[in-house]
């Protein structure tokens, strides 16, 4: 296999200095594509800029991220920049994408998908990103759900290895945006598909436990759970936690807690790999609903209020970088990629320890790594199609298949 | 044998609805650990937050970097630890009291200063809590609604920290985060006044390091400029005493004693001149302010170089100056500071020269007096020391008398004392322009 990827890490107030930093650790290599993770306290143009500055007639893809991770440091204050090189056919992506999410994130999702289907062959890995945020006033998300509907339905029989992500310019949900074209695109989602020479292995981390006993979903709107057994949801979750979910400003995220679905055997013993977790975008008061992160859940399905267990959430690492390594065994690995859930870092959880940190301690990386704080995770599930997850950690390492 | 009798399914119902009870009643207790576990840890994130703040800033102090770029560095880390939107350190308009100006920011501010007649030590914003008058002044300018403000009155200088939303990461600020503001702000300060005490210690040591290097230049001019007349002196006396086998004649006589006259007078004038910089150098200048005519001041300085003038065989021209215009200068003080660069002029300006005198009314006020002179020309990287002392430039000729290197230093230190300015240009191989500027007030008509 010929070519290689390295990564770059970089944190500096000024995009400018922060991109020649990271492109100064990139090395004088050419590249043929560079993947941007850009921290969002960066401005997009300015960033853009500087990207075009550093590696003039280089295919740019990426966006803005709520911060980046590496084997060499890591942050989420909004001055990073994570970047992967990619040089030679054997490894970098081919990149397609779609810039018509506000119009509707299923059928943009739908024409990406035939897009990749038509590059393809069965087995191949994608590296899924997109837009997270389609507007801030009010707040309201491009559901990942919804584009990887749309994108299954594209791919048709098409079995593929996708992970992906949500990118956000920070955890507030303030913005987000997408490299394309050498342009910053809002409402653009884009499929990285790799060679078919790369083998892609992912583990997802989780960190959420069952916090209650089964609740059915009785009335739904899109996201907006309005009823739980019959009840206003609002109502039956504050009952049961004996808490106010808050009084939300509008872009404040209830992250006391989550609504979680069991799959498969709901009788089974505890397994966290069972679980897809939606974060509660916003509790209404005045409706008594809660609104979740992706519009996927349907009446009748049955949810457990679920809570988030910080030492579970470590000890998920650990055994999951173990499982990882396991599969990963001779095989020569080209590069590791963590997608991980902005919600995951410490600032917000309280752990003492800072998840993405155990994570590359655990990984101990002697491969490019790099890393970004997303919205939305997405990756194969139970063994079946990829899904968006929340709350997730997803690690991916790609490898030179056999 | 007991066998337990089969649960009825009523039984079975009630257990089932009491397992699912308690296991409710667990989870609920188990997320208000987690939320609780959550705030504890935010709330200890204040005190890493301060101390990541104070172990970063100080990093700074081993950083070779001007004053002036410690404000954004210091703003890069707060916007990074303590995960705020915008950032700006303010300080107080020294002529506007009541105005401060936006000294550094990070995220933009809607403008550059704002008045806030009496700023308090600290105040905050949050939702839940009615907002200060002082705040509006602030908010507006950050533009976010939610800050944390500090203030340092010694100082005159504030920091100001805002942030669009209270959620997430961004939990409401509240009175306990004046710690976080307030190291801030002393961090800034304390590092301001390092590396000010920093420079001061650099400009003192550069200082000293020049006056090492003039004392070295002094002593070397010095040598050569008393070793010559010396010389002359030592040499000529010589000659004339008696014993010698050829005894001069008088003519010899009159010449070898007109030789050690001059060489008297040479060092005498260097004695004057020694004597006259380090005078003024040393305590400030006395001087006799009057009004004084220019005109028959312009043409005395020339009448008393006649001697070196003719020496010379260069034209010396007194431009026409308006009869009654005046200068409130020190007659004395200011007949040497234009002796000094007549004499300078006619040393540089080879036989055949012309040297120009010229006054005139500067402004409503103020006087323009200039040396103009078709001589040699001082080239442009030796322009700035051609004012130092002791310093003598490279020529090209060696016709040109040598000095102590002192008479434009005096000049110039002389003109300073009158509030005004010494201004010289020239190009080399040109000529030289000596002017100086005194201030509104110096000069009048009659």
């Amino acid at each position: 296999m010929k070519g290689t990827i390295r990564t770059a890490y970089a944190h500096d107030q000024n995009a400018a200095a922060a991109v020649r930093a990271a492109q100064a650790d990139l090395g004088d290599e050419p590249a043929d594509l560079i993947v941007a993770f850009v921290g969002g306290k960066h401005a997009p143009e300015a960033a853009l800029a500087a990207l075009r500055a550093a590696f003039p007639g280089i295919t740019l893809a990426g966006g803005a991220a709520a911060g980046a991770i590496s084997a060499h440091g890591f942050g989420y204050g909004g001055f990073e920049i994570g970047l992967i090189a990619f040089a030679g056919a054997d490894v970098t992506p081919a990149v397609v994408a779609t810039r018509d999410l506000l119009s509707g994130e299923f059928a943009a999702g739908e024409t990406l998908g035939e897009a990749v289907r038509a590059r393809t062959e069965d087995g191949q890995a994608v590296l899924l990103l997109f837009d997270s945020v389609a507007s801030t006033a009010p707040l309201k998300l491009h559901p990942a759900s919804q584009i990887m509907a749309g994108f299954q339905s594209g791919l048709a029989a098409r079995e593929l290895h996708i992970v992906g992500g949500g990118l956000l310019t920070d955890i507030n949900l303030s913005d987000g945006w997408l490299l394309d074209g050498g342009e910053v695109c809002k409402h653009a989602a884009a499929a990285l598909i790799f060679p078919p020479g790369i083998a892609a292995e992912t583990v997802i981390f989780h960190g959420c436990r069952p916090a209650s006993s089964f609740l059915d979903i009785t009335k739904i709107e899109g996201a907006e759970v309005l009823e739980l057994n019959g009840e206003p949801a609002l109502t039956v979750v504050e009952r049961m936690l004996g808490l106010t979910l808050g009084t939300t400003s509008g872009q404040q995220l209830s992250l006391v807690a989550t609504l979680g679905q069991k799959q498969g055997d709901p009788y089974a013993p505890f397994d966290e790999n069972a679980y897809v977790n939606r974060l509660i975008l916003q509790a209404n008061p005045e409706r008594g609903s809660l609104t979740l992160f992706e519009p996927d859940f349907e009446v009748g399905a049955r949810v457990q209020i679920m809570s988030r267990d910080n030492i579970l959430m470590l000890e998920s690492v650990t055994r999951g970088v173990d499982d990882l390594r396991s599969r990963m065994a001779a095989k020569t690995t080209l590069l590791g990629l963590y997608i991980d859930c902005a919600g995951r870092a410490s600032v917000m959880t309280g752990a003492e320890t800072e998840e993405a940190e155990l994570v590359v301690e655990t990984l101990a990386p002697k491969f490019p790594f790099m890393g970004f704080y997303s919205g939305v995770e997405i990756a194969p599930f139970a063994g079946g199609t990829s899904r968006p997850l929340d709350w997730t950690g997803v690690l991916t390492v790609l490898q030179a298949a056999r | 044998m007991n066998v337990p009798a089969t649960p009825s399914f009523e039984q079975l119902q009630r257990e089932l609805e009491f397992y699912r009870r308690e296991y409710d009643d667990m989870g609920a207790r188990l997320v208000r650990l987690q939320e609780e576990q959550s705030r504890a840890a935010r709330e200890a994130r204040r005190s890493k937050i301060v101390a990541r703040l104070v172990r970063d800033a100080y990093q700074i102090v081993h950083q070779d970097i001007f004053a002036s770029k410690i404000g954004g560095l210091i703003l890069a880390m707060v916007a990074d630890t303590a995960l705020c939107d915008k950032a700006a350190f303010l300080k107080r308009d020294p002529v506007d009291t009541e105005r401060f100006v936006v000294e550094h920011a990070l995220g933009g501010m809607t403008g550059e200063t704002l008045e806030l007649p009496a700023p308090p030590a600290f105040l905050f914003t949050a939702s839940g809590k009615p907002a200060e008058p002082a705040a509006a002044p602030l908010t507006a300018l950050i533009g976010v609604p939610y800050i944390l403000f500090a203030h340092d009155e010694s100082s005159g200088r504030g920091v100001l920290l805002g942030k669009k939303f209270e959620g997430n990461i961004h939990r409401p600020y509240e009175a306990r985060d004046a710690e976080i503001v307030e190291v801030v702000l002393a961090v800034y300060i304390d590092l301001l006044l390092r590396k000010s005490a920093e420079a001061t210690m650099r400009q003192a040591r550069q200082a000293a390091e020049e006056a090492s290097n003039t004392r070295a230049r002094f002593l070397a001019n010095l040598s050569h400029e008393l070793r010559s007349p010396l010389n002359t002196i030592i040499g000529f006396s010589g000659l004339m005493l008696e014993g010698r086998a050829r005894a001069p004649t008088p003519e010899q006589r009159d010449e070898f004693a007109r030789q050690i006259q001059d060489a008297g007078r040479s060092l005498l004038a260097l004695a004057n001149d020694i004597l006259d910089f380090s005078s003024l150098g040393h305590a400030r200048l006395q001087l006799r302010r009057e009004w004084v005519p220019l005109a028959p001041l312009l043409h005395a300085v020339a009448r008393a170089l006649t001697q070196d003038i003719a020496a010379r065989n260069v034209w010396v021209d007194v431009l026409p100056v308006q009869a009654e215009l005046q200068a409130h200068i020190d007659y004395d003080r200011f007949r040497q500071i234009l002796t000094n660069i007549l004499g300078n002029a006619v040393k540089f300006t080879p036989p055949g020269g012309r040297i120009e005198l010229g006054a005139c009314l500067e402004g409503r006020s103020g006087i323009r007096l200039s040396v103009r002179d078709n001589g040699i020309g001082i080239r442009e990287e030796d322009l700035a020391r051609a004012l130092e002392p002791f310093v003598q430039l490279k020529s090209e000729s060696h016709d040109h008398p040598r000095g102590a290197g002192l008479g434009l230093p005096i000049a110039k230190q002389l003109v300073e004392a009158h509030d005004g300015e010494l201004q010289l240009a020239s190009v080399f191989g040109m000529g030289t322009e000596v002017t100086i500027l005194l201030p509104e007030g110096s000069g009048k008509l009659g």
